[in-house]
């Protein structure tokens, strides 16, 4: 029932594809299960092996070709480097971001709940690599249970001496703190996470100067994701040639696609990038609801282009072939609609969303947010004209690039493709424009 | 057009409430303080806290309201003001008395196309409220919320800032409002993940008090 039209998967023989992020374990979550299975085995190494300076661990990181999964896709390895020279006077932090919040992603919160560990270790071992005292896992409040869940295994971690003051006995010391966040939407962004973190309102940072120059309290900061991070303890333990391997050439690694929508089996799928669409629909989730017709699909979060049936063919899930499309890899969390989706409803809840979680620091994102969802709202109830849509594409292009932080332009996108791929279907639903036609031909030329 | 401004840009508060927290139970206890010592240990300066520190008074007095803010600033040891900003910033601290049980409906992004206003609506229906509204018992609040980040069980919900319930159902929702009423909250379920399914034959946590499969969602009545 595939629809690939013979196009060729970067995945190469993911059928038999091995997971590694969320290996087939019985009670991985728990630290003696994960110990039993190869855990903490790289740390160890990192840390006793002389061969295994700081230097060597960035280097094979940056080896691995890993790019970073919290959406952006820049190469993990490459922005460790950034952190300026070690300087016992100054501390340095490292946060993991964990507050996955983007509509259509929940990929983190299966690592947390299923290998807390390997998030763990990955977290000391980026640390080991920059020289981090204090690292901080930054998890959304709405996941309490989850996060009851870290703590706990936390506890052990520490009693084990696998985090805090001597790890393993050697003369490397590292603190892990994880941090519970209230609900924002914003704290996403690196620089208001780290805001929210110094127990302020999330309002964004200007860039420059980046977090690896002043972060948190003003220190040298790093932020990754968690699932980023849960990819360093296999670069170390299999090698960063072994990782470049897996998927696509240019952005490479298993990935856990977050699927959800109108298929058959949603859920999250630990696959390697470059997957092709039609695999991941067709083959991986069992198909459309209802033998229904694929109409539209958003690969990577709320925020990335959606993309309609007809524009998917032959399309692989990494950032290169997704740039082709005409989309963006986000977070790999896909959300497939069937023929019955009424788009224009579809993007007035999106445009509510964005109206709500827009921090109010900058007018163009503040208000911008506010328009997009009132005019939206006005088509969706019958009562716009076509010039809205006009009016719509306009009021994106004033959003784009604006404001101190990426939330415009993740608000405007998802607007600006869905008007211009479904036109047809917006046009339907606007009032028809014949009045002001006499009026305008009435004018004096 | 003005109607179409449907929500203020910004709601002032009241500026001079009544307290709502009787002075002689405006406090925290021994262990509490030392809980809340523990969390400031944990960053370089006082204000990373101030977050656990919110939940830690909300989950004692139920809501933030401005004394019970003053009071947690004061322990922690940072400006009233900023402790308001914060708690007035983020969604999950309550700024005003609410229900027993606060029911947030996830209806955003995937849970809009897999059912998630047919739940709402159904909860408005059973308990004879509107979103956002409390029961005159006081026992249920009903919200609408943003992506809890649970998409492939749409549609879900969030009882209390608590437990997350999947893959709802009318009657699902009715059980569980059912079970509230007798005080009982739903379990933490774990999720199994597919490949579990076919490589494991289950979910893999032999600790998890209940589980659930990913199942293909529900057909949307409403989506608005």
């Amino acid at each position: 029932m595939s629809v690939s039209n013979g196009s060729v998967s970067k995945a190469g023989d993911w059928r038999s594809y091995q997971r590694v992020l969320l290996p087939p374990v019985k009670d991985l979550h728990k630290l003696e299960v994960y110990e039993q299975h190869g855990g903490y085995a790289s740390l160890r190494k990192a840390l006793t092996d002389p061969a295994w300076t700081p230097q060597a661990v960035t280097e094979e990181v940056k080896k691995s070709g890993l790019k970073g999964r919290g959406g952006a896709g820049f190469p993990t390895g490459l922005k460790w480097t950034f952190m300026p020279p070690v300087n016992p006077d100054v501390p340095r932090f490292l946060c993991c971001n964990g507050d996955e919040s983007e509509p259509g992603t929940f990929k983190d919160r299966q690592l947390m709940e299923y290998n807390p560990h390997l998030v763990f270790e990955g977290m000391i071992l980026a640390s080991y690599a920059m020289s981090v005292k204090t690292s901080y896992l930054y998890v959304r409040g709405e996941y309490a249970d989850w996060i009851s869940h870290m703590e706990r295994e936390l506890e052990k971690l520490y009693a084990k001496g696998y985090v805090g003051k001597n790890i393993m006995g050697t003369g490397f010391s590292t603190d892990l703190v994880i941090h519970k966040g209230a609900g924002a939407y914003i704290c996403g962004e690196e620089s208001s996470l780290m805001e929210s973190l110094e127990g302020k309102r999330a309002y964004p940072r200007s860039k420059p100067p980046f977090p690896a120059q002043r972060g948190i309290w003003g220190y040298p900061t790093t932020i990754n994701n968690v699932e980023t991070l849960a990819c360093v303890p296999l670069i170390l333990e299999k090698g960063g040639d072994w990782y470049a391997k897996i998927g696509a050439e240019k952005h490479p690694g298993p990935v856990l696609y977050g699927i959800s929508g109108h298929v058959n089996r949603p859920g999250v799928y630990e696959y390697p990038t470059g997957m092709l669409i039609s695999d991941l629909i067709y083959e991986v989730c069992g198909g459309i609801r209802g033998g229904k017709k694929l109409k539209a699909l958003v690969p990577g979060g709320s925020s990335t282009p959606v993309l309609r049936a007809d524009m998917i063919d032959g399309v692989t899930m990494d950032a290169d072939g997704l740039r082709a499309a005409g989309s963006m890899m986000g977070t790999a969390g896909m959300l497939v609609l069937d023929e019955d989706t009424d788009m224009v409803s579809f993007l007035r809840r999106i445009t509510h969303f964005y109206h709500h979680e827009s921090c109010g620091q900058c007018t163009p994102c503040r208000e911008g947010t506010g328009w997009l969802e009132n005019i939206v709202t006005r088509i969706d109830e019958g009562e716009g004209n076509l010039r809205d849509l006009d009016l719509l594409l306009d009021l994106c292009s004033q959003m784009e690039g604006r404001t101190v932080c990426a939330l415009a332009d993740a608000a405007a996108w998802p607007v600006r493709y869905t008007v211009e791929r479904f036109r047809s279907e917006f046009e339907a639903r606007c009032r028809p424009s014949l009045v002001s036609v006499p009026e305008t031909a009435a004018l004096p030329a | 057009m003005a109607d179409f401004i449907k929500h203020p840009v910004v709601e002032l508060p009241e500026r001079d409430p009544e307290p709502s927290v009787p002075a002689d139970r405006l406090f925290f206890s021994e262990e509490e303080k030392a809980r809340i010592a523990t969390y400031v240990s944990r960053y370089p300066t006082a204000d990373g806290a101030i977050m656990r520190a919110l939940w830690l008074a909300q989950e004692k007095f139920g809501w933030l309201p401005p004394e019970v803010i003053r009071l947690t600033a004061d322990t922690v040891g940072i400006p009233y003001s900023q402790a308001y900003g914060v708690a007035t910033f983020y969604s999950q601290y309550y700024k005003r008395k609410m229900g027993t049980h606060v029911l947030d409906v996830c209806t955003c992004f995937s849970c809009q196309v897999c059912g998630g206003y047919d739940m709402l609506h159904h909860l408005e229906k059973k308990l004879g409220i509107r979103k956002g509204e409390t029961t005159p018992d006081g026992r249920f609040t009903i919200q609408e919320v943003e992506c809890l980040g649970a998409c492939g069980s749409a549609p879900m919900m969030q009882v209390t800032n608590g437990p997350y319930v999947m893959n709802l159902t009318e009657e699902k929702l009715d059980t569980l409002v059912d079970a509230l009423q007798e005080g009982r909250m739903p379990p933490f379920a774990s999720v199994t993940l597919p490949q579990d399914q076919d490589e494991m034959g289950g979910n893999r946590r032999s600790d998890a008090p209940s589980q659930e499969i990913y199942q293909a969602p529900p057909v949307s009545q409403t989506i608005r």
